[in-house]
C-alpha cells in the first residue's frame, strides 16, 4: 500500500472516529448475535421462510462487508495530507465499471427474486382438505378462536340448532392494562396437521402473526382471508395483532399451543363438556323468570354488532335488581359488568360471558347510590352509564 | 458580461416585514429551513415521549391514548414537515444559483408554497388543545381512520393539513419544473446541470405525479368522514378498505424517494467537492436517479404483501430490482473517493455517514422484497429500523451534511468545525444505538406502534438500549444549536467561496445579492467554477472526460 506506518498513527483519531460504525455494529451484533435471525420455525412453513431468511441475510451482510469496507478504506487511505495542494487524478467514469456494477447486482437481485418466489409458493400452498378448520375472528381488542364440528361452518355457531357443538376461546383484556397475572387467549391446534384458518374481522383491519409461525397475515373488513400452516414443534407460541387497530392495539396478543393429536383432541372434549350452569342464570326469553328472589326491577339491555343498544340505565340504590341482557350477535361472546366511578373504576359486580344468540338474566346486588358504568368484559369499548338513585 | 445595473438600488431589507412578504428564493429557502428546523425539535420531542414509554414494559409515562398520538403525529410531522420540506428548502436556495439563474419561475407561488406549511403544520398540531391529535398512524388506514372509530376533530385537522401540505408541493414542484426547464443560464445544458438540480428535477416529477393521489385520496377521507361517504368505509356497500392502502402508497412509497433523492443530490455535491474530483460516472448517476424514478411508481404495494390482495411476484420483482440503480449511486459514491484527496469537514463526515448508514437501508429494504420474509417482519420493528436507516440514517444525515456545506453561503459565516463534528459524532453514534437494536427485536417478533409490551417477551433490553440511543441524539443536537447561536453572533466569515466548491453558487458573493449574480463565469462542463479555478493549470490534470 506504500503507507507508513507513521502516517497511520497520525490518523489516529480520526481512525477511531470513523471506525466507530465498525465497532458498534460488531458490539450490537456480539452482544445480540442470537436476536440477528428470526426465531426457530414451529411450523414446516416458517422453516422455509427462515431458509430463505438464513440466505438472504447471509448475501445482505457479504454485500455490507463489501461495500463498508470499500468506504472505510477509501476513508483512510486517501485522505488528503495538509499542504498538499496538488489536484488527484481528475477522472470522470468508467463504463466497464458502471457496466459491471449494474449487471451483477441485477444477477444478485433476480436470483433471489426466483427464490423467495420458489419460497412463497411453498409457504401459501394450500390444501383443499385440511383436517383441522378454525374460526379466527378479530375485532377492537381481542381475538376470538371457533372450532365447529365437520359439517358445522363456524359462522353458524351460534345457531340454534349448533348449540353445545362449537367449542369458543376468547380473549378478555387484562384488567387495568396488567399484564402480569394475564393469559392471553389460546388457540389449540394439533402437532403435524394442516390447520387452516378461516380469519374475519368485525370492525377495522387486524393481523394474524405468530412470529415463530414466521407469518403474519392482514385480516381487512369484508375480505376473509384463508390461510393454512402445519404447526411441527410441540410448545405454546406467542402471537400478536400487528396491524394498528386503535386504542389497546396493544393489548391484542394471542397463544399458540401446539399439541399432540391425543392432547388436541382430549382439550375439545373438556371444551365440549358444558359446565356446570351457574345457577342465577335463568333459562332465556321470559323477562324476570330467573331473577333472584326480592328483586322488583329488571333492566333491558341487548347487544348486536358489538354495541349496548343504550348508553344510560338507571337503576334504584341499595336493592337489589336485575338485568334481562339479550346478546344477538351470533358467535360473538358478550356480558354486562358493573364498574365504580368509570369503566376503568373497580369492578362491583361481572355477569357472565356468553355468546349470541342468546339470553341471560343477571341478578345484580344491591348497590348505594351514585354513578357507574357498565361495560362488556370482552369489548372494553362497550359501555354506558348506570346511575344508581 | 456587464450586469452590475441589475443589483437593484434598495438596500438589502432584513426586517420582519421583509421576511413575511419576501419572494426572494434564497430567503424563502432560509424560511424553509428554520421552519424544518423547529419541527424537527417538535417531532423528536414526540419521538422521546415514544421512547420514553418503550424503555421498560408497563404504562409508566402515558396513556395508550396519548403515545398512539405521539408516535403519528412523530411520524406525520417528520416526513410532511421536516425532511420533505427541508429539502425543498435546499431546493429552493441552490437550484436557482446551482443554474445560474436570477430567481425561480414563479417567486409568488414559490412564497405561498412556503407560508402554506407553517400554516398546515399549526393546523395538525392544534388537534393537541382540541381534544386529541390525530391517533390513527400516519398511515390512517381505513376503516380505523373512519369517524366511527376515531371520532376526534384531529382526524380532520390531520386530513385538512396534509391536503394544504399537497398543495404546497405541488405547486413547488411546478416551479421546481418551469425552473429547471426554462432558466438555465446559456451553456447550462441538462448534462452540464449539478446533480442535485437532477435529483430535484425527477424528485419534482415524482411529486407531480404522486401527491394528487395522496390529496384526492385524503379529500375522499375527509368526505367519508364528515358526509357519509364510502370510498373507503366498509360498513357501507361499495366502501373498500384496500382502496385506501392503494391510493395511500401510490404517493406514499415514492414520497420516500422524495425525501431520499435530493438528499443523494445532497451528497453527490459535497463528496467531490471534499475529494477534489468530479462525481465518479455523471450519466450513470442521472441515469440512476430517472430509473429510481420510474421504477418508484412500481412498487408501492409491497407496503401490502400482507393484505392478501396484491399480486405478489410483480411488486417483489420490481422492489428488488429498484435496488440496482441506488446500488450503482453507491458505487459511484465510493469511487469518487477512490484516488482522491479527502478532506473531512463536518459537512464530508456527514455525507460518508450517509453513506454507511443508507447502506444498511437499502440492504435491509431489498431483504423486505422477499415476500415470505416480509412476511415475518412486516408491521414490526424491523420495518421501523429500515424506515429510519433510509430517512434518518440517509435524508437527515444528507441534510446536516448540506446544512454545513451551504450554511457559509446563506450566511456568510463559517459553522464551527469542531462543534459541527461534536454533533457528527454523538448523532453517528446516538442514530445507531436508537436503530440498529430494532432491527432485532422486530426479527424476534416485537410490533410496531404498541404502547407497552410484554415484560416476558424478551424485549426489554433491546428497547432500553434504543430508548438511551433516542436521548443521545436529542443530545447530540445540542452542540449544532450553540453553533447555530454562535455563529450568528459573530462566525468566521466565509468568503465566497470556503470549500473549492464546482458549482455556480460559488461564483458568487455570500450571502448572494438579489437576482444572484452580478457575472457568470462560462459554463463549459458540469463544474464551471472548478474550470475557472483551474483554468491556468496544466491541461493534463483538467483534461475533460
Amino acid at each position: 500500500m506504500g503507507l507508513g506506518a507513521k502516517r497511520w498513527t497520525r490518523r489516529a483519531g480520526f481512525v477511531a472516529a470513523v471506525g466507530a460504525l465498525a465497532v458498534l455494529l460488531s458490539a450490537c451484533t456480539d452482544f445480540n448475535l442470537r436476536t440477528a435471525l428470526p426465531p426457530d420455525a414451529a411450523s414446516v412453513q416458517g422453516q422455509a421462510s427462515r431458509n430463505l431468511y438464513d440466505i438472504v441475510f447471509v448475501i445482505g451482510v457479504a454485500i455490507f462487508v463489501l461495500v463498508e469496507g470499500l468506504i472505510l478504506f477509501a476513508v483512510l487511505r486517501y485522505r488528503r495530507k495538509s499542504g498538499d495542494d496538488e489536484l488527484p487524478p481528475q477522472i470522470h467514469g468508467n463504463n466497464r465499471l458502471e457496466i459491471i456494477w449494474t449487471a451483477i447486482p441485477i444477477a444478485i437481485v433476480l436470483s433471489l427474486f426466483v427464490l423467495s418466489w420458489q419460497t412463497l409458493n411453498t409457504v401459501d400452498a394450500h390444501t383443499p382438505t385440511p383436517p383441522v378448520r378454525i374460526g379466527v375472528v378479530a375485532y377492537q381488542w381481542q381475538w376470538q378462536f371457533i372450532y365447529a364440528p365437520d359439517g358445522v361452518r363456524w359462522e353458524d355457531c351460534g345457531a340454534p340448532a349448533n348449540k353445545g357443538k362449537c367449542v369458543t376461546v376468547f380473549g378478555t383484556p387484562p384488567a387495568g392494562g396488567d399484564r402480569s397475572n394475564w393469559t392471553p387467549p389460546t388457540m389449540h391446534v394439533p402437532v403435524n396437521e394442516t390447520v387452516e384458518l378461516q380469519m374475519h374481522s368485525i370492525d377495522v383491519i387486524h393481523s394474524f402473526y405468530v412470529p415463530a409461525f414466521l407469518y403474519q397475515r392482514d385480516i381487512t373488513p369484508g375480505r376473509d382471508q384463508v390461510i393454512q400452516f402445519t404447526a411441527d414443534r410441540i410448545g405454546t407460541y406467542r402471537g400478536q395483532c400487528t396491524q394498528f387497530c386503535g386504542l389497546y392495539h396493544q393489548l391484542m396478543e394471542f397463544q399458540v399451543k401446539v399439541e399432540s393429536n391425543a392432547d388436541y383432541v382430549a382439550w375439545l372434549q373438556q371444551e365440549l363438556t358444558p359446565p356446570p350452569s351457574p345457577s342465577p342464570s335463568g333459562p332465556a326469553g321470559s323477562p324476570g323468570a330467573g331473577a333472584a328472589a326480592g328483586t322488583s326491577v329488571t333492566l333491558q339491555l341487548t347487544a348486536s354488532g358489538v354495541a349496548y343498544d343504550k348508553t344510560d340505565l338507571t337503576a334504584p340504590a341499595n336493592t337489589p335488581f336485575s338485568i334481562l341482557f339479550a346478546n344477538n350477535d351470533a358467535g360473538i361472546p358478550h356480558n354486562v359488568s358493573i364498574h365504580a366511578g368509570s369503566a376503568t373504576g373497580t369492578e362491583v359486580f361481572k355477569g357472565e360471558i356468553f355468546s349470541g344468540v342468546d339470553t341471560r338474566t343477571y341478578a345484580v346486588p344491591a348497590l348505594p347510590a351514585g354513578t357507574y358504568a357498565f361495560v362488556c368484559s370482552v369489548h372494553p369499548n362497550m359501555t354506558g352509564t348506570l346511575t344508581v338513585k | 458580461m456587464a450586469t452590475t445595473a441589475l443589483r437593484p438600488a434598495a438596500t438589502y431589507r432584513t426586517g420582519a416585514y421583509d421576511w413575511l412578504t419576501t419572494t426572494d428564493h434564497k430567503k424563502i429557502g432560509i424560511l424553509y429551513t428554520f421552519n424544518s428546523l423547529i419541527l424537527f425539535l417538535v417531532g423528536g420531542i414526540f419521538a422521546l415521549a415514544v421512547r420514553t414509554e418503550l424503555a421498560q414494559p408497563g404504562l409508566q409515562f402515558m396513556t395508550e391514548s396519548t403515545y398512539n398520538q405521539m408516535f403519528t403525529m412523530h411520524a406525520s410531522v417528520m416526513i410532511f414537515w421536516v425532511v420533505i420540506p427541508f429539502l425543498a428548502g435546499f431546493g429552493n436556495y441552490l437550484v436557482p444559483l446551482m443554474i445560474g439563474a436570477p430567481d425561480m419561475a414563479f417567486p409568488r407561488i414559490n412564497a405561498l408554497s412556503f407560508w402554506l406549511l407553517p400554516l398546515s403544520a399549526l393546523i395538525a398540531l392544534l388537534g393537541f388543545p382540541l381534544g386529541g391529535a390525530a391517533a390513527e398512524g400516519w398511515t390512517s388506514y381505513s376503516p380505523l381512520a373512519q369517524s366511527k372509530f376515531s371520532s376526534g376533530v384531529g382526524t380532520d385537522l390531520w386530513i385538512v393539513a396534509l391536503t394544504l401540505v399537497g398543495t404546497s408541493s405541488i405547486l413547488g414542484a411546478i416551479n421546481f419544473m418551469v425552473t429547471i426547464f426554462k432558466m438555465r443560464a446559456p451553456g447550462m445544458t441538462l448534462f452540464r446541470m449539478p446533480v442535485f438540480v437532477w435529483t430535484t428535477l425527477v424528485t419534482s416529477v415524482l411529486i407531480l405525479m404522486g401527491t394528487p393521489v395522496l390529496t384526492s385520496a385524503l379529500i375522499m377521507l375527509y368526505i367519508d368522514r364528515n358526509f357519509g361517504g364510502s370510498f373507503f368505509n366498509t360498513a357501507l356497500a361499495g366502501g373498500n378498505a384496500i382502496l385506501w392502502q392503494n391510493v395511500f402508497w401510490f404517493y406514499s412509497h415514492p414520497a420516500v424517494y422524495i425525501m431520499i433523492l435530493p438528499a443523494m443530490g445532497i451528497v453527490s455535491e459535497v463528496l467531490p467537492t471534499f475529494s477534489r474530483k468530479p462525481l465518479f460516472g455523471y450519466k450513470a448517476f442521472v441515469f440512476a436517479t430517472a430509473g429510481i424514478g420510474a421504477l418508484g411508481f412500481s412498487v408501492w404495494a409491497h407496503h401490502m404483501f400482507t393484505t392478501g390482495s396484491v399480486y405478489l411476484p410483480f411488486f417483489s420483482l420490481m422492489t428488488f430490482l429498484i435496488a440496482v440503480p441506488t446500488g450503482v449511486k453507491m458505487f459511484n459514491w465510493v469511487a469518487t473517493m477512490f484516488r482522491g484527496k479527502l478532506r473531512f469537514t463536518t459537512a464530508m463526515l456527514f455525507a460518508v455517514g450517509f453513506l454507511s448508514l443508507f447502506l444498511i437501508g437499502g440492504i435491509n429494504g431489498a431483504v423486505l422484497a422477499a415476500v415470505p420474509v416480509d412476511y415475518h417482519v412486516h408491521a414490526t420493528y424491523f420495518i421501523v429500523a429500515h424506515i429510519h436507516y433510509v430517512l434518518f440514517g440517509g435524508s437527515i444525515m444528507g441534510i446536516f451534511a448540506g446544512l454545513y456545506y451551504w450554511w457559509p453561503k446563506m450566511f456568510g459565516r463559517m459553522l464551527n468545525e469542531t462543534l459541527g463534528k461534536i454533533h457528527f459524532v454523538g448523532i453517528f453514534i446516538g442514530m445507531n444505538l436508537t436503530f440498529f437494536p430494532m432491527h432485532l427485536l422486530g426479527l424476534s417478533g416485537m410490533p410496531r406502534r404498541i404502547a407497552d409490551y410484554s415484560a416476558t417477551a424478551g424485549w426489554n433490553d433491546l428497547n432500553l438500549l434504543a430508548t438511551i440511543g433516542g436521548f443521545t441524539i436529542a443530545v447530540a443536537m445540542l452542540p449544532f444549536l450553540w453553533n447555530i447561536f454562535i455563529t450568528f453572533r459573530g462566525g468566521e466569515p466565509a468568503g465566497d467561496d470556503p470549500w473549492e466548491g464546482n458549482t455556480l453558487e460559488w461564483a458568487t458573493s455570500s450571502p448572494p445579492p438579489p437576482y444572484n449574480f452580478d457575472h457568470l463565469p462560462p459554463i463549459r462542463s458540469e463544474r464551471p467554477v472548478f474550470d475557472l479555478r483551474h483554468a491556468n493549470d496544466v491541461p493534463a490534470l483538467t483534461a475533460d472526460h
